[in-house]
């Protein structure tokens, strides 16, 4: 039997021990979410319904940094990331019977559409302030150049401070478009926006998160 | 300029955050998977005099209600 143990000690389950071993590194090392052509999701997701566990398992490893990108950038604590990334990956793997691929939408997007609604409805339930700007990250991995992991933690809350600062459509699009690397047509599709729209805003945040980012960076001091 | 993009990965989740995030998904997709009379036998295995306890509870309730049912809707007929 494959073993694994918890942070705090507790035996896991061999199939908490499968996700365990695929987990990866994170930080500097951690590559994109997205690896994977449509074809082969399309291929994994069929296997899926099927009842193929490995399919499941490879389309939740595909999927959850990149929702937890996304909804890190819209929640106010790490605390709502991770229960909206769980709840949010719980909803796709169950409704994988209703998925119907669309040629100008990529099943990342409507990964990504779910993980928005799911965001959302935590809006609602615990009105904003939505993001805690002063909190520290989870304990840093071990291994991690500590010079560079209080470069990361800077630059880190200073994004915090910069998205806290936005209207709330414009965190969500940008939370999109950098959290989950969708296009314009694909953060239409998910937010029921025209793309030239949503290109427009896209342009008009990006310049205003740069400027206030090197503003907050430059006050304190950081190395970029 | 800074690019947001690039400082957008210190928002990754950590390690920690990636494993208990895998636990809760990996727990409830074993819990989903996992057959009623599997979960039965589980329980009789781990715990037989609550397994029996609830067996019975249930078998009365059952028994119960099917009058219950049958008297309301007659009831309501007449």
């Amino acid at each position: 039997m494959i073993a694994a143990a918890a942070p705090d000690g507790v035996a896991l389950s061999p199939l908490v021990a499968f996700f365990a071993v695929f987990t990866r590194p994170q930080g500097d090392d951690a590559e994109p979410a997205g690896g994977l052509d449509e074809d082969a999701i399309a291929r994994l997701v069929d296997q899926a319904r099927a009842g193929d566990a490995s399919a499941r398992q490879a389309l939740y490893l595909q999927h959850v940094d990149r929702v937890f990108r996304v909804v890190r950038g819209m929640l106010r604590s790490d605390a709502d990331a991770e229960d909206v990334t769980q709840d949010a990956m719980l909803t796709v793997l169950a409704s994988l019977d209703r998925y119907r691929p669309r040629p100008d939408a990529r099943f990342a997007a409507w990964v990504i559409a779910i993980a928005l609604n799911t965001a959302r409805r935590r809006f609602r339930r615990r009105r904003p302030e939505l993001t805690a700007t002063g909190e520290l990250p989870d304990v840093p991995d071990a291994g991690i150049d500590p010079v560079a992991a209080l470069d990361r933690a800077r630059q880190r809350r200073a994004l915090l401070v910069a998205l806290a600062e936005l209207p709330e459509r414009e965190r969500e699009i940008v939370s999109l478009r950098y959290g989950a690397e969708l296009n314009a047509s694909d953060i239409g599709a998910a937010m029921g926006v025209e793309p030239a729209t949503i290109r427009k805003i896209l342009e008009r945040t990006r310049s205003r998160l740069g400027a206030r980012l090197e503003d907050l960076l430059g006050r304190e001091g950081g190395t970029r | 300029m800074i690019d947001v993009g690039e400082t957008w990965s210190t928002l990754e989740p950590t390690g920690r955050q990636r494993q208990r995030i895998d636990a809760h998904v990996a727990a409830w997709l074993e819990a989903r998977d996992t057959p009623l009379a599997a979960e039965w036998l589980g329980l009789l295995k781990a715990s037989p005099f609550s397994a029996v306890g609830l067996l019975a509870a249930s078998t009365v309730s059952l028994a119960a209600a099917t009058p219950a049912v049958w008297l309301v809707v007659a009831l309501l007929r007449s």
